[in-house]
């Protein structure tokens, strides 16, 4: 229901900007990445948000996606991307040139956790029951998906290239609920939250699988800029707007969609045991 | 048993059952023909999808299976299976080049990193060829993933064909319906055409029948009109014979009547002569008596005269009265029955000088209708004596001859002509122009008796003799 709101919203909101087309190609674009750390293969949603950024920010917004992280990651450091919506892995891993733009609010906080997933019917009861196992990875740039698995068998002893029999890249976290749903894999390290929202938006998916193990809570998947752009008039505008979506009505649809409460200027020291695990990682080589 | 042959079916079932026959027949080649013509324009249609489908998901998980990417191949599986309108994809598996999995729309049936079952594996055939499994309702078909000249993996997929199947079985089911439909219609068609096609030769039949009660009726012409021309054709055909036969029959009757009229009038003859041979002895005798009656010798002797002579007169009379009067039917045969006859003959042998040769051996009462033997055996001496020249004997010969009355007249005539032979053999040709009829009423007689009249040549003559079988005696074999 909620979605089909959104959709016909979006259609009417962007009306407008399709009557001020000969003036949108005189508006500055607003080049957004975005990544699977949100439930971005909902078109509908993509069209709605586009659409409230475009009013919000008075920018033409203009929405990137990629396959992996890293190509995101890429393109933003590169500075062909105003913004991305980005994991806090590659964010921690860039820290020194990119800066916050906004953090959501997920059920009153800026935090998320992973968590690692089985099909529902799996008869195992904790990480070691998944040794010799397929497992499905999210993005190697991923936080949730990968760094947290690769850092709980690490403090095991364990790497993941040995624990598991075989494992596997899907580039999404709704593709990790999927691959255990189906039975691709025994075992998931997905993002909490995303598997959250899937366990509410598409449950026949998400109720194949049950969480075996959550982690401990982590900043959430920032929306970052270059820290050189960071003052930029776009990248300004669309902090405010992210800032704002809860007093506009299509903000809040969108959102609610999403299942956040909104978003917040965040603090880099949300990403601080990101960084802890990363630089533990990186120790053990 | 005769029944039950095919021979002995009506022709209003036998021609419709050919007809169902035939047309059930028909039915089985058009319908192997088109159960055919569909299993292959299916399994032609079957592999073009199937074949779409590879081309499809093939292209979609090549870059996969270069990569060895174990997600990529899975979603373009999973993406394809329901794409593909009319195929119904079982399961498909694309593996490396090693066989192991590397994906399968079927993760838990065929996990990651497994080798298939070599029974799975052996129903894939090389190419893209589709090998149809009917009995298991499961197609099969296999193409192998290159890049450039390298064989970077395979994708296997076996389809469901539940559908093609039931398809299958409809139409044959259809076919067999609408076929057995038409021919129980034809049949029944038949069944009609075939007894209103018939229905004149029942009439024929029923007017044929009635012949062996009496005469043949002719078909009315307000029937014939209602026939067919063949038919009418034929009703006229058999008015025309029915009619010829009744003006026979009818002229033999008349024959027969006439001889035995002509019969009376010589026995008439012959009757008047014996009385009135002993009359002039009686006259005489009267005379005497007149005259002479007061002596009582005289008286006596005279009236024993008269006695034997009325004696006389009184048995050629029972004789005749016995000829004239009586049917068939009324009597068992006696020894006397044939000697009365002698009686019946004398007159017509002493006209013409021919001694009588009389030997009868019978003994007591036989089965057989005295009338008709009578009517035989005095026709045999009548025509003996007829065909006897002047002054030469005729003799009868009555005897049982194994367990047949036989009863034999001699003459000397010089033999019997083929006309009078043919008479006698064919009584049934009905009775001989320009006479001869009294042999043609013996012949007939005897038949009527269940015998025949034997002809034998004799020395200066014929033996015609009347051989009856007589009813309760053993008849040995003649």
């Amino acid at each position: 229901m909620r979605r089909r709101d959104v959709s016909r919203r979006a259609v009417v909101t962007a009306l407008p900007m399709v009557v001020l087309g000969g003036r949108a190609a005189a508006r500055e674009p607003l080049r957004l990445g975005l990544t699977p750390v949100f439930l971005d293969s909902d078109l509908a949603l993509l069209r709605a948000l586009e659409a409230y950024l475009g009013r919000a920010t008075g920018f033409a917004p203009e929405l990137v996606k990629r396959r992996t992280y890293q190509e995101i990651t890429a393109l933003l450091l590169a500075g062909r991307l105003d913004a991305a919506w980005i994991c806090g892995y590659p964010f921690v891993e860039h820290a020194d040139r990119l800066a916050l733009v906004a953090v959501p609010l997920h059920r009153g906080s800026p935090l998320y956790r992973s968590y690692l997933i089985v099909p529902a019917d799996s008869g195992a009861e904790r990480l070691e029951d998944l040794r010799g196992t397929t497992h499905a990875f999210s993005d190697p740039a991923s936080n949730s998906g990968y760094l947290v698995t690769r850092h709980r068998l690490l403090l095991d002893g364990e790497r993941p290239e040995t624990f598991f029999a075989r494992s596997f890249f899907t580039f999404g976290h709704r593709n990790v609920i999927r691959a255990v749903a189906a039975g691709l894999a025994d075992g998931g390290s997905v993002d909490g939250y995303v598997w959250e929202v899937m366990a509410r938006r598409e449950p026949a998916i998400a109720g194949a699988t049950r969480v075996l193990e959550a982690s401990e809570w982590f900043g959430f998947p920032p929306i970052a800029a270059l820290a050189a752009q960071r003052r930029s008039p776009a990248v300004e505008a669309l902090a405010r707007a992210l800032v704002a979506m809860p007093q506009d009505p299509l903000g809040r649809e969108i959102l609610a969609v999403l299942d956040l409460d909104g978003f917040v200027p965040g603090e880099p020291i949300l990403y601080a045991g990101i960084a802890a695990m990363r630089e533990r990682l990186r120790a053990e080589g | 048993m005769r029944a039950l042959s095919p021979r002995a079916w009506p022709m209003a079932f036998k021609v419709p059952l050919f007809v169902a026959l035939l047309m059930a027949g028909l039915a089985l080649v058009i319908g192997q023909v088109v159960l055919h013509r569909l299993s292959r324009d299916q399994e032609r249609h079957l592999a073009e999808l199937a074949s779409a489908y590879l081309d499809g998901v093939s292209t979609a998980v090549l870059p996969a299976a270069i990569r060895r990417d174990v997600w990529e191949a899975f979603e373009a599986l999973d993406r394809a299976r329901d794409r593909y309108r009319g195929i119904a994809i079982v399961v498909a598996i694309v593996t490396e080049p090693s066989g192991t999995v590397l994906a399968a729309s079927a993760p838990r049936l065929f996990p990651v990193g497994s080798v298939l079952p070599e029974p799975l594996l052996a129903r894939f055939p090389d190419g893209d060829r589709l090998v149809i499994d009917a009995a298991a309702e499961r197609g099969f078909i296999a193409r192998e993933l290159r890049e450039g000249e390298i064989a970077v993996g395979r994708i296997l997929v076996e389809l469901d064909i539940a559908a093609l199947i039931a398809e299958r079985a409809e139409v044959r089911l259809a076919l067999v319906a609408v076929n057995a439909a038409i021919a129980v219609l034809l049949a029944a068609a038949g069944f009609w055409l075939v007894r209103r096609m018939l229905a004149p030769l029942s009439i024929l039949r029923a007017h044929v029948a009635a012949g062996e009660d009496g005469a043949m009726t002719p078909v009315p012409e307000v029937v014939i009109a209602r026939q067919p021309p063949e038919f009418a054709a034929l009703f006229r055909a058999f008015n025309r014979t029915a009619r010829a036969l009744a003006e026979r029959e009818a002229m033999a009757a008349r024959l027969a009547e006439e001889e035995k009229y002509a019969l009376l009038g010589k026995l008439a003859s012959g009757l008047a002569h014996e009385v009135n041979n002993p009359l002039g002895g009686l006259f005489t005798a009267v005379d005497t008596l007149s005259r002479h009656g007061a002596d009582p010798e005289v008286r006596q002797r005279t009236l024993a005269l008269l006695r034997r002579g009325l004696a006389d007169i009184r048995t050629v009379v029972r004789a005749s009265l016995v000829t004239a009067k009586e049917r068939p039917g009324q009597g068992a045969l006696r020894p006397e029955d044939i000697d009365d006859l002698r009686l019946l003959v004398r007159h017509e042998a002493e006209r013409k000088g021919i001694r009588l040769i009389w030997r009868n051996d019978l003994a007591g009462e036989l089965a057989l209708d005295r009338t008709m033997v009578r009517q035989v055996v005095l026709n045999l001496l009548l025509n003996a004596v007829a065909a006897s020249p002047e002054g030469s004997t005729v003799s009868l010969a009555a005897q049982i001859v194994d367990g047949s009355l036989r009863v034999t007249v001699a003459d000397s005539g010089g033999g019997l002509p083929p006309w009078a032979r043919h008479v006698l053999a064919h009584p049934e040709e009905g009775p001989p122009t320009g006479g001869g009829l009294g042999l043609w009423t013996a012949a007939r007689l005897a038949r009527a008796l269940g015998g025949r009249i034997l002809v034998e040549a004799a020395p200066g003559g014929s033996r015609l003799g009347l051989a009856a079988p007589i009813a309760g005696e053993p008849a040995l074999a003649a």
